[in-house]
Parts: structure tokens; sequence; C-alpha cells
């Protein structure tokens, strides 16, 4: 990494007496926060909440897989307050896979990674004192928030055509499923309303981080310098501005189909169920990279902190997630191989699906290097950062199949999707989440996590998500639909064996909460910098937790070319930065 | 039905990650086991109640089906001439024609990982791409990128190498793990876009056109140049189908019968929300959507039965509208189809648009309901196909 | 004004012009696609462009084609819609008439609009029609019954595209559904000749 605080630390201001450390009450401190670390903490609570309601349904999800036939349907269509029959309880099915997708996607790793770690450490890395429009950061959280709530009402509206509650569109909310015919009750309006607010949420957020980015860099953090996590959220802001109006434009569109009589997806009228797809895809496949482009930064800092080297190739790695977001918006089609494209579409979407792997490989190389001649040292950031790099590799591989059209008609909305996705995603996003959250616990809370739990965290996720999602590949080569509640009996053993691992999963999550409660009873305090020398960005330079006001002088970056024989620069030379 | 290969096949290149997946498995057996026994109490696929039959043995058309009326030689059923009768009593195909259909981990373990054994042209094709182009590749680099971890895990850690290196740049490498992905996925690409060329392959003027509808929760199909005769198609109930030694949730009442070896035009639309046609050992499948229609060539290489499932999300009971393609030789296919109040031969052309669909349509009004628990729609509708 | 706002202007400006992008893509893919014949769309020709293509047909000569219609409906739509004649084989080049027909076999008037496109989806931007009912309402009275004609040529230039110069058979799909805005009952009658000259859509 070219950016070190060195000098900075000579003139380390002393926050202990100044208004630095001024909190406000408790109300006004949470709830009308204005500060990136309290508003990046808010995010990721909220994040560990939804994860936790999105990974119990998927425990619902699994539990009913387990075997063929429907045991459990009725039982949550009973407790969720509707009536159990046999298309309730069918459409339960649909409403738990869409609910687990949208909360997953849009309220567990978006705001976990872009308002949690983001918020948390953009500022702290280019050396700002907060980001740049606070109270905007305000409400891009609660409109994340009352999105979330939105997308729960749902859950107790009528849904589909029998009146059963919640909609049941699947998260991609195809027309016209999702329209009069397939869902005529006021669930889908609700989902797709929790959609525009947690939409609205991100947009707003992302021009925060843009401009933060843009403008607040402290003097000698060229664009050249920013950490590579800074980079990723700047490439994922950018994503961000640039795909979620297209949803909003497209589930707008939906809405009016529903409610005001337009056609713009309905054949009836002139429409095209066809182009909702397109739509919905040109935002869909931007999103997958907003989801891991931030792991991507992360890793990238907790690599190079544990092998105590800078990143290899940090200009490549910089420039291969711009490659990767660029490329990401001229792919969209490979969602939808089976609509009836013309083969030079087809073939087109293919080469360009394809190329993505270049980038990606670029990454995974460059992070290999970095390891390569350091002093690796297993922390446990560390272990899970190994773990994102194999099983990304995993999910990526299977990526490069399902991008060939001809074969993707094998797999097209298969179980072996379903894998694909999770691995890039599941094993991923939240292995990167998880690496994230260990490498900064102790700079955010102040306390110290048990390195033994987090590591018996580490093993029973790694093996608990192989074992569930490594069989979806035999079952989806062997023709196991996706969103299918029940299933020939031919697929029992797999999905026996998936259901197996997700109780592995669930498992996984004691030390988990369990490591938090021992940080906050028994966990040291935290110095400023617990992982040593190989910690070389600014958030590393204050205390932890950080001053409530940090960098009211603001850090001057050393300007050298020589990345390894710091020359120190005089404190307070260069400009300010504009805030 | 072929032999095993494709599990050994799935079995050589799977190796390695198999081993360490099966000690994983083997650490968590004794939790596995408990739970694993619930299925396996139930009926498969490849436990039929009657006694299931060889299929290397088995005659074209067993004896048993065949009815008085339409007495011939067993082997004229590959390319008889007789004349042509409408086979009134047309006896559909029994299990141990089952030829595309998923396999129970429990039946063969190596036939429960991969594919299952392709009869169309395309999917030969399509399968040896996967098995001997992307698979290989897929494995090689995921171990290449697993060992280069194990290595720097093993040489570079702390204690055997206290002092970290400095490099941050090396171009020439830089250069190589650019360029020799790009060359690999150019490697791909071949075969890839060869693939893609083969499954656009228009389906000739004479070739036998079938238009499958989906609706809530089933198919129809209509045979447009037969005398646009339609069959509705709904799952079979479960008990039913167990009892006569299908599998479960992919039999249906009425098959989708084609003749094999001739190209098939096979077109889909919807008539409520998106539905996907897919079988998935024909490798094929296509979405239909309603307001449109989409064609694609298929041409069955064997007689027997393959299975498929809707493949888009369509509403609440999605997991219970299968596909069932019957393929019978032509002649055989040319006395369902008189059966079914259908024509045959030349003078499809002048049906007149006015003629009604026969047969099967009388059965219509009651399908919507029909897909899931109802057995008397079943019970008529299979009434209407023999 | 700040560079901050600036900054965050130019940022909400992009979102906004992707937002707009979003509806525009609507009317931008209903001409990409007339334009392109992507997704199997219909060209549509003038009288005049019937008449080119024939003559150039008949000056450098082209081989005969075979045309299929296909007539479907929506799952709620009683009516009965059949093409006249399933199949027809035509000149490329030539222009040719064909007849749909619709019969209300429901009790009230409904107004049906159809929805089409040619398969295989590479043949859109080569099958042009001159006339035809695409999304023209159709209001039919219970019982009536109308031949809705279809007048149309495959261009020549198909023979020269090699991803389907070698194609045998072109299929035309006409999709009716109920219309949103449907007759208030005991409305007048339809036109019975139910042949729309212009099409709208």
């Amino acid at each position: 990494m070219a950016t070190t605080a060195d000098a900075f630390q000579a003139h380390h201001e002393d926050h202990g007496h100044s208004h630095a450390d001024e909190r406000p009450s408790f109300f006004a401190r949470w709830f009308m926060s204005t500060n990136h670390k309290d508003i990046g903490t808010l995010y990721l609570i909220f994040a560990v909440f939804a994860g936790l309601i999105g990974g119990a349904i998927s425990g619902i999800m699994r539990a009913e897989l387990a075997a063929p036939g429907i045991q459990y349907l009725g039982w949550w269509v009973n407790f969720m307050g509707g009536e159990a029959s046999i298309n309730a309880n069918l459409h339960m099915w649909n409403v738990l896979i869409t609910a687990h997708g949208l909360i997953m996607v849009f309220f567990m790793v978006m705001p976990a990674m872009i308002g949690g770690f983001g918020n948390w450490f953009v500022p702290l890395m280019i050396g700002a004192p907060d980001m740049a429009f606070p109270r905007m950061n305000n409400v891009s959280f609660w409109l994340t928030f009352v999105g979330f709530l939105s997308l729960l009402m749902s859950l107790f509206m009528p849904g589909d055509p029998s009146g059963a509650l919640g909609a049941g569109t699947g998260w991609t909310v195809y027309a016209p499923l999702s329209t009069d015919i397939g869902s005529p009750g006021p669930a889908v309006d609700f989902a797709i309303f929790s959609l525009h607010l947690a939409g609205a949420g991100s947009i707003l957020g992302a021009t925060n981080f843009i401009t933060t980015i843009f403008n607040m860099r402290a003097p000698g953090m060229t664009l050249h310098k920013m950490p590579l996590f800074v980079w990723s959220v700047l490439v994922t802001a950018f994503l961000l501005l640039l795909a979620l109006p297209v949803l909003a434009a497209a589930i707008t569109m939906l809405l009016t189909d529903r409610n005001f009589g337009t056609s713009f997806f309905e054949p009836a009228g002139g429409g095209d169920p066809v182009l909702y797809q397109h739509l919905f895809w040109f935002f869909g496949h931007p999103e997958v990279y907003i989801m891991i482009l931030p792991g991507f930064g992360m890793v990238s800092q907790i690599v190079a902190t544990f092998s105590r080297k800078p990143v290899f190739g940090y200009l490549g790695m910089a420039y291969a997630m711009v490659a990767i977001g660029v490329v990401g918006f001229v792919v969209w089609a490979h969602h939808m191989y089976t609509v009836g494209l013309d083969v030079n579409t087809k073939m087109y979407f293919t080469a360009a699906t394809m190329i993505i792997a270049v980038p990606t490989g670029v990454k995974i190389f460059s992070w290999i290097a970095t390891m390569w001649g350091g002093s690796l040292e297993f922390k446990s950031p560390m272990v899970w950062a190994l773990g994102f790099i194999f099983l990304f590799t995993v999910g990526g591989v299977t990526g490069v199949v399902l991008a060939n059209g001809g074969i993707d008609d094998a797999l097209h909305d298969t179980y072996y999707v379903v894998a694909h996705f999770h691995y890039v995603l599941s094993m991923g996003a939240v292995f990167a989440i998880f690496a994230g959250w260990y490498y900064w616990y102790g700079k955010m809370f102040g306390r110290l996590h048990s390195e033994f739990l987090a590591h018996l965290h580490f093993w029973i996720f790694f093996i608990g998500v192989n074992i569930t999602f490594f069989p979806m590949h035999f079952l989806g080569m062997n023709g196991m639909p996706r969103r299918i509640p029940d299933y020939p009996a031919a697929f029992a053993f797999w999905n026996n064996w998936a259901s197996v691992g997700y109780m592995l999963i669930a498992a996984s999550l004691i030390p988990f909460v369990a490591n938090i409660i021992y940080a906050h009873t028994v966990g040291r305090r935290a110095p400023a910098n617990y992982w040593g020398e190989g910690a070389t960005t600014l958030e590393w330079t204050l205390s932890s937790p950080p001053p409530y006001h940090q960098f009211e002088t603001l850090p001057v970056i050393e300007d050298h070319h020589d990345y390894h024989n710091h020359l120190p620069t005089a404190p307070g030379s260069g400009e300010p930065a504009r805030a | 039905m072929t032999l095993n290969n494709w599990g050994k096949l799935a079995g050589r290149w799977l190796g390695a990650i198999w081993l360490g997946c099966v000690a994983l498995l083997l650490t968590f057996a004794a939790a596995g086991q408990a739970v694993a026994q619930a299925p396996a109490a139930a009926p498969t696929v490849a436990a039929p109640l009657a006694p299931p039959a060889d299929p290397a043995n088995v005659e074209p058309l067993a004896p048993e089906a065949r009815t008085p009326a339409n007495n011939e030689a067993p082997q004229e059923i590959v390319g008889g001439d007789g004349p042509l009768v409408a086979d009134t009593a047309h006896q559909r195909l029994g299990p141990e024609w089952i030829k595309g259909a998923p396999t129970a981990a429990t039946d063969n373990m190596g036939k429960s990982l991969t594919f299952q054994d392709q009869y169309s042209n395309t999917g030969n094709y399509a399968l040896w791409m996967h098995n001997w182009v992307l698979l290989p590749i897929i494995v090689a680099i995921s171990l290449f990128v697993l060992a280069l971890l194990l290595v720097v895990i093993v040489r570079f850690n702390r204690r055997r190498n206290t002092v970290p290196s400095k490099t941050t740049h090396n171009t020439m490498i830089e250069v190589v793990w650019t360029v020799v992905p790009a060359l690999i996925l150019l490697l791909i690409a071949i075969p890839s876009i060869r693939l893609l060329a083969k499954q656009y392959e228009a389906p000739p003027e004479d070739a036998v056109t079938i238009k499958a509808t989906g609706y809530q929760w089933y198919w129809t199909y209509s045979y447009m140049d037969n005398g646009e005769f339609e069959v509705i198609s709904n799952m079979m109930p479960e008990a039913e189908a167990v009892a006569a030694g299908f599998p479960a949730q992919l039999e249906v009442d009425n098959r989708m019968v084609v003749p094999v070896n001739t190209p098939i035009r096979l077109q889909t639309t919807a008539a409520d929300v998106i539905h996907s046609f897919a079988v998935p050992s024909l490798w094929f499948k296509l979405d239909a959507i309603p307001g449109r229609l989409n064609e694609k060539l298929l041409t069955i290489r064997e007689p027997g039965i393959y299975y498929g499932q809707c493949s888009e999300l369509c509403g609440s009971r999605h997991a219970y509208m299968p596909i069932a393609i019957e393929a019978l030789p032509r002649d055989q296919w040319e006395r369902w189809v008189l059966a079914q109040g259908g024509t045959v031969g030349e003078v499809e052309a002048a049906a007149p648009a006015a003629a009604t669909v026969p047969a099967a349509t009388a059965n219509a009004a009651s399908s919507p309901e029909a897909a899931a628990a109802a057995a008397a729609p079943a019970a008529a509708g299979t009434a209407t196909a023999q | 004004m700040t560079a901050n706002t600036r900054t965050a202007a130019k940022a909400g400006l992009l979102a906004v012009a992707m937002l707009a992008l979003g509806f525009a893509s609507v009317p931008l893919y209903r001409i990409f696609c007339q334009v392109t014949g992507f997704g199997g769309t219909t060209q549509v020709a003038t009288e005049s462009d019937a008449y080119l293509a024939a003559q150039f047909a008949r000056s450098s000569g082209t081989r005969p084609i075979s045309i299929r219609f296909d007539a479907s409906t929506a799952r709620d739509l009683p009516w009965g819609f059949q093409p006249v004649k399933v199949t027809e084989t035509v000149q490329i080049g030539e222009r040719d008439l064909a007849f749909y027909t619709a019969r209300n076999d429901g009790d009230r008037p409904i107004t049906g609009v159809a929805s089409f496109n040619v398969s295989p989806a590479q043949a859109g931007q080569y099958f042009h029609k001159v006339q035809c009912f695409c999304f023209t309402e159709q209001t039919l009275q219970p019982g009536e019954e109308v031949r809705m004609p279809v007048l149309f040529f495959v261009d020549p230039a198909i023979l020269k595209d090699k991803n389907i110069a070698d194609i045998e058979q072109i299929t035309l799909s006409y999709t009716f559904h109920e219309a949103l805005e449907q007759p208030e009952s005991g409305a007048g009658p339809a036109q019975a000749a139910a042949v729309s000259a212009t099409q709208t859509s």
C-alpha cells in the first residue's frame, strides 16, 4: 500500500479533553446521528439482525427441503397468521425464498459492507473528519431501516390470487407473476416500496461516498495512494449510482402496471415482460458486484496486513475493480439466456461475460502474490480472508461454466445456479464481512474479541457452508430446478446433506455471538494498533475506538515514491483538504 | 441405457475435490445418518413396485403392452410400414422406458453427481464440452489456486519467513496472469460458440411442430401439423405414479408424445405468467412467455420417457407442473396421433381452421384446478390418452 | 456552492439521468426492436416497400419459404382464435395475404388486443407486414366471428444473412389478450369487417 501514516503520528493530537469526545445524549446520538462511526455501527447492528432473520428463513427452507414432501410450511403459515391449505403452504415457500433473497441482498450484505464498514472506515482511511453530508448519511440509514420494515409488513399482506399472505414473486419480481395476474394483493406493492426505500437510501449513500472520497481526502492522499478498500467503495458507489435508478424505474413501472392501469410490461397493453427482465438485470448484474467489491477491498487490506507486505500490484488491483465494474454493466442478459434470445445476442453475452474472469483472476493472483514472500500470521481475519480467496475462486469458476449460453440451457434456474451464487455471496461476500468484522472489531468497539472463538466460528462455518452448498452443484447438474419446496425422491440424498450443513452454519453463530459477549465482558481493551506493523492504514493511528470526532487537524500523507523508505515530511505541508 | 460412464468420468475429474469432501462428510456422518434415514424410507425412482426390468434386456415394446387389434411382430416398432390405424388402445410406455430422469445417490452415487445421460444431438455435444473442456479447466484452476494458497501457508508463515519481502511489482508475472486466463477463455469460447450455433440450427420445413403452452400449473401440447389437437398434461397424483412405478412429481397423466429421430419444432408460449419448458436429459430449456412464441429444434435419438420440470417461478404450484416426453418410433407415434383425432401426412395443411380441438379439450374446463391434488381430472385425462 | 455540493449535484444528476434512462428504455426498447427486429419483432412496410421487394425478388430470383401462422389466446379470454391455414409457402419477396379467424365464445362483448412476434427471432428484421390487425383493438359481440387479414412479405435480404439464410420456415405468432379497457355491456356492434388498414403498433 502506498499509504502510511508515520508522519502523522508525530503530531498526534491529544483528543482526551477536547470536544472530540463530546457525545450527544442517547436519543440524539443513535436516532439523529450525524457521526459516521455511529451510523456505521447502526448499519452493522441492523445487518446482523437482518442477517439473523434471513438466516432463520433459510433454516425453515432447509428444514422443508431435508426430505421430499411438504412438512413444515403449513405450520409456518399458521404461525404467520395465515390459514394453512395446500395453496397457502406452497405460496409460503415462494414468500420465504423472496424474503430470504431480498433480506440478504438489500438488508444484510449491502448495509454491512457499504453502510457499516464503508461508513466506519472510508473517512478514517482517507483522513477525513466525517462523511461529506452527515445528515444525509443518517437519512440513508433510516430509509434502509424503513424499507426493511416495509418488507416485513409485506409478509402479513395478502399476496397471491387466493389471498395467501406475502409476496411470492422471487427477489427478481418478474412480471407478470408480480402483476395482477399472479399477485393481485398488496404484498407485492409493499415489497416494491421496500426496494424503493432501500434503493433511495443506497443512492444517497453512494452520493455521499463519492463526494467524500473525491473531496475530503487528507493532504497528500492522492487517488493512487488510497487504500484499496476505499477504492472498492468508490467503484461500488458508482455502480450503485448507475444501477439502482434503473431498478427504481423498473419497479415504479411495475407499481403503475399493478395499480394505475399502465401496461409497460403487460402484453395485453402492448408491453413486454421480457423488457422487465432486461431492466431488472441491467440493475441486477452490477448489484452482484456491489455486493462483492467492498469484500475485495477488505480482503486486500487484510491480506496485506497479515503478510506484513504492501499489496502486490496496487494499481492493477484498483483498476481491476474498475474494469469489473464497467464490464459488469454490459453482461446482464446472461441471466436471461432462455428467454428466446437470438444467436448473435447470446454469443455476445457469452463472450462479454467470460471476459470478467480476467480482472477477477488478476485480483486472485495478486492476493496470492501479496502473500508470496510475506510473513503470514494466521489471525482470525486472515483465516477468513484465505477462506474467501479459495471459495470465491470455486464460485467464480462455476460462473465461467454458466457464462456459456449453450451450457446454460441445462443449468439455467437449477440448483447449480443456486450453488454458484451462494459460493460467491454466501462464501464470498459473507466471508469478507466476517473477515472485516474480526479485523476491525477492536477498532470499532474498543474491546478485543477472542481469537479462539473467531477461529472456531470460521471452521464450523467453513465446513457448514461447503456441506450445504457443494452438493447443490450435483443437484443442479442432475436437473433439480430452483425455487421448489418439494422435489422428486431422487434429489433427496443431497438435499438432506445440504440441510445437515445448514445446522452447522446455524451452530457457527454460537461462537459468533459468544465472541461479542466475550469481547464486552472479559475482552481486553484494544490498543490503537493491535495487529502490529502490517496494519499501515490511517485508522490504526487512532485510538480504539477512535475519538468521537477524529482528524480535527488533518493528517498529512507523505509524498514518497519509494514505498519502503519512508521519508518524513513536515506536518501541515500540502494543501488542506477541502470540506 | 448407457453404462455408468458419466459417473466414472465425473469421478475422475472430481476425484481430488471429492476425497476432501468425503473426509468432511465422514466427520459429520453421525449427525447425517439420523436424518438421512427419513427419505430412504420413501419409494425412490428406481425402486418401482413392479419388478424393475433390466433396461438392456427390454424388448423394444413389451409384448403384453400390445393389443390383439394391433398384433404385429415385435421388431416392427423400429420402423414398420403396416397400415396406419388409429392406435386406440395406445399403451403408455412403462417405467422400464424411463431414460431421462434424475438419479438418486442411493442408487448410483456416480450418476447422482453429474448431468443426466443425454439423448439429443446438441445434448451430447454440450455434455462433451462440459466434461472435457469446462470441468477439467475449472477443477484445474481451483486446485491450482488451492495449491498456491497451501504453498503460501506452509512456506511464508511467520515462523519460517520472519522477514517479509518488499516485492510489490513484477510486470512479467502480471502480464502472464492477465494473458493466460484470457487465452484459456478463448479456448473455452471456441466450443461454446460452436455449441450455440448447433443449438440454433433452424428446424426443417417438415419438422413436426408442437406448441407447448404453460398454464398455472399445467402444460398443454398442441400438435399444429397434425390436425391441431391438444393434449392437456397435469402432474399425475403422487400415489398413483408411485404405484405404477413412475417417479412421483415427474410423471404426468398425458405425456407429450413425439416421434423419435425426427426433427421437432418445439414452440413455447404461456397463457398467464412466465413458465419454462425444461428437459435436462435433452439439454433443452426454453421459456414460455405470455404474448410471444419461442421456438427451438429438438431431435430425440432414442425411444423412451424423458422427464423435466417447469423451470421458471410461476406461482404456488410451480413445483408441480412436470414435463414428460414420450418418444416413440414414427409409425407408432402416427397411430397415437390418429387415436387423438389428429391427422397424419400432407392433409394437415388443408385442415380447416374452424375444426375445434378434439379429444382432450373436453377436459380443459376442469384442468386449472386439477394440477396438484385432484385425482378426478387426472383420471379423466388418462382416459383420453388411451 | 461548495465543492461538496457540486460533486453531490453531479452525482445526483447522474442518478437522475439513469432514472430517466430507465423510463426512456420503454420507448427506446420498442424502437430498438422495431428497427433491428430484436426478439422477433416484425418490420412495418409500406406498399411501395413491398413493391420494391417484389421487383427485386423477380429480377434476381429467390427461393420459396414456408410461413407458419400461430394463434394463441391468454388464459381468461374466451375467444376461439385460429389461422385459416396453418402453413403457406410463399416466394421470398412476394406479398402474401393470410387470414386468421377470431370468434367470441363468451357471453359478453369483449375487446381483445393482440401481441405478436416471429420465430426464429433472427427472422424478425426480414418479416415485413404491410397491413395487419396487430394492436388494433377488436371488440367482438358474443358469438361473433371475424376474419383478420395479414398482408406481409419476406425481405429478400434474408438470403444474405448467414445466420438464417438456410431457414425453411418462419412462424408468425399472434396472441390475443383481453384489453385493459373493455366495452360497456350493450355497446354497439363491432365492425364486422375488422380489417384495420393502418398499423398502430
